[in-house]
């Protein structure tokens, strides 16, 4: 498949502190990949250094096979931005804000109309074109935020942490968009530090810390990592001691904990864990009022990776 | 695109209401106080006539050229400022007492000391004339020096003395008059309040300027980082920004001069197309300082608002806007401070157009203030064309 974006070794650093160390990774062409990590790992660095914001020390970045520089126009005139921060004018309506970036693209008045308008059904703004960022919710804003990003019909999109401080519905909304955007054949990089979000979205996952890559791979290829087959949970009033060092020493078992009326057994392997564990309970005629099981998840993965969790 | 890029930056600057204000209105307020707080003083001023005494003494009559001036403005007619009486300092500290005279002027070597029972508009007048005839006297030497310096030059000694004493008088007629209009209802203090009123109002389009070019900027603002990705090149995007918010500012200059003409009924004179010119030329260099101070000053907008207020509001006074005295004191000790002042350029080269028949002193501050503009755009220019950062 081709390569869109290649990245070789690219090191940023601030002072003393590396905030992007020997990053290394391609994008292929009509893929979602999805650089996954808490605050301060270097997702939003990494993206500012592909777009030619920010200046790096060391590494190379290819775009289309061409050296990304600040003016590098016939690259950037195919790239679309959709940044963390909503990126509006306070003083231009919903339909002139579209206009106006569509227009540092687009300089065919009667198209750029054409996709401004094609913008605005996409984000679902029909109903707010006169509408002033001022006079919009958060999730409307942001919806707005992603029409000035793709109005120009960018084949390479980047989408820095789009959801955050969003309402479910917003959230569920711009999530869709985006797998629109890559049924129309844009090639897509996308951050977040929502597990969830890169799980239901990409093809591919960069687990990004301190500057670093952890693991990349498909979702899939990720879980498979960690030492974790499921993950039990009860919840029980009271659940002694001496069941707890017994299960403990299960051998397909990896680690029990019981806080705050929970007990969680983490199972290494096996494949009948939870109507096994349910007859242990009954033998045991412990009373339990919920109990579900859980596949191991990437933030699994990045808690056996780094020691903490994800959202830290 | 650079069309797109003008239309826009309007549309933008249109809609910012606290632009707007400071753009529109605040001028005209302040022009509406300044005739408000000063029109009835200057009414006052006009009519009266002072009645002073000069106290005799070999240095007064060595003073040449303040002699002359006194004696020019105590003639009978339209021009009268002083009614005076020539007496010993004993002789005039009686007439002070007994109210015959509101106050004497004494000679000390190069140096004129004026003498009142308390301040007051008339104390005050005897000083500003004081200043005005120094201020021109320093002209006068200089222009005598030089035609000294020429006719040396030429080898020509004869008659050297003749036209320069003509050029003395004419200067000192001329003086005379300038004071006389000074201290009329034609020229008056609230004329200088006027001209930095112009002034400030160029220097405030600065704050229109560093609007505008924050969202040209990344590390300003995320409107900057999205225009910096796009294929626009940054300086004609720049280009037009500026076209927009110097149209914005004339517009807001133009409303100024209509509304001080027609309304406050202020007269600039026989020479409005050069006012108008030198208050576009500020206008120039106002809009480039607010740049720079945009491109230069890596701070929000609110610092930068307050640091572009505080050189408008600082620049103002140093010419003169709260208290004439300033402008005096400025250009007799520290003249080099209007060499980087815009507000003091503006305001000069408008009162040298009052003041001055020849056009070469109005020149300079128009050339000043070119200078000033071309500076700011140099020192500015590295942070403008910058397209990447070190951090955002």
């Amino acid at each position: 498949m081709e390569k869109i974006v290649e990245v070789k070794n690219l090191t940023k650093e601030y002072k003393t502190l590396k905030a992007i160390n020997d990053l290394s990774f391609e994008v292929k062409k009509g893929e979602i990949l999805g650089l996954l990590g808490p605050n301060g790992s270097g997702k939003s660095t990494t993206i500012n250094c592909l777009l030619s914001l920010l200046n790096f020390q060391h590494g190379s970045i290819k775009i289309w096979d061409k050296e990304m520089r600040p003016d590098a126009y016939d690259i950037k005139a195919k790239i679309g931005v959709i940044f963390q921060e909503v990126a509006v004018f306070e003083e231009l309506n919903v339909y002139d804000n579209i206009n106006y970036f569509c227009g540092l693209y687009i300089t065919d008045k009667n198209l750029r109309q054409i996709y401004v308008e094609e913008a605005i059904d996409f984000v679902g703004l029909q109903d707010f074109k006169k509408f002033y960022p001022k006079q919009l919710s958060g999730g409307l804003l942001r919806r707005l935020n992603i029409a000035c990003g793709i109005a120009h019909k960018p084949e390479l999109i980047f989408f820095d942490e789009p959801t955050v401080a969003v309402d479910p519905q917003s959230r569920n909304s711009i999530l869709d968009g985006i797998k629109r955007l890559r049924e129309q054949g844009a090639t897509i990089v996308y951050t977040t530090h929502y597990m969830e979000e890169v799980e239901i979205l990409c093809d591919r996952i960069i687990i990004l810390d301190k500057g670093r890559i952890l693991a990349q791979g498909t979702c899939d290829q990720l879980k498979e990592l960690t030492k974790i087959e499921e993950k039990i949970t009860v919840e029980v009033s009271d659940f002694p001691q001496k069941l707890i060092d017994e299960i403990q020493t299960f051998s397909n078992v990896l680690q029990v904990r019981y806080e705050n009326n929970h007990c969680v057994i983490i199972y290494k392997k096996g494949k009948n864990n939870l109507e096994e564990f349910i007859d242990y309970l009954k033998h045991h005629h412990i009373i339990y009022h919920k109990i579900f099981s859980e596949r191991p998840t990437l933030n699994d993965v990045f808690l056996e990776l780094t020691g903490k969790e994800l959202r830290d | 695109m650079f069309w797109h890029n003008v239309k826009y930056s309007w549309k933008v600057l249109f809609h910012n209401r606290v632009l707007l204000f400071w753009t529109f209105l605040f001028p005209i307020l302040l022009g509406t106080f300044f005739k408000m707080a000063f029109s009835d003083i200057e009414k006052k001023e006009s009519l009266d006539i002072i009645s002073v005494a000069v106290v005799r003494s070999s240095d007064y009559e060595n003073n040449v050229v303040m002699k002359e001036a006194l004696t020019q403005l105590s003639i009978e007619g339209e021009n009268q400022l002083f009614d005076i009486i020539y007496s010993s300092e004993e002789e005039a500290t009686q007439q002070l007492q007994d109210g015959d005279i509101e106050g004497y002027f004494k000679f000390v070597d190069d140096q004129v000391q004026i003498v009142v029972n308390q301040s007051g508009i008339d104390g005050t007048i005897m000083r500003f004339v004081i200043d005005e005839i120094n201020g021109r006297k320093k002209i006068i030497e200089s222009l005598v020096e030089q035609q000294i310096q020429d006719r040396i030059h030429e080898g020509n000694w004869d008659g050297i003395m003749e036209p320069i004493i003509e050029e003395v008088k004419n200067n000192v007629l001329q003086s005379k008059a300038n004071i006389k209009d000074a201290s009329s209802s034609n020229m008056s203090y609230t004329m200088i309040e006027y001209y930095t009123l112009i002034a400030m109002a160029c220097l405030y389009s600065s704050m229109i300027a560093m609007f505008i070019t924050n969202y040209k900027l990344a590390n300003m603002k995320a409107v900057g980082k999205r225009i910096v990705v796009s294929p626009s090149h940054k300086i004609s995007g720049l280009f037009g920004s500026f076209v927009a918010s110097y149209l914005v500012g004339a517009i807001g200059l133009f409303l100024l001069f209509l509304y001080t003409i027609f309304v406050l009924k202020v007269d600039y004179g026989n020479r409005l197309w050069p006012v108008i010119l030198i208050a576009c030329i500020g206008l120039i260099a106002g809009q480039m300082l607010g740049l720079s101070v945009a491109a230069l000053i890596k701070s929000n907008e609110n610092t930068k608002t307050g640091v572009l207020v505080a050189l408008s509001m600082f620049g103002s006074f140093l010419s003169g806007m709260m208290g004439i005295t300033m402008k005096y004191v400025i250009d007799t000790n520290l003249p080099i401070l209007n060499l980087v002042n815009p507000v003091a350029m503006i305001t000069d080269g408008l009162y040298s157009l009052y003041y001055y028949e020849s056009f070469s002193r109005y020149s300079f501050d128009l050339l000043s203030l070119i200078l000033f503009s071309l500076l700011m755009i140099i020192v500015s220019f590295r942070g403008l064309r910058r397209q990447q950062y070190d951090s955002i």
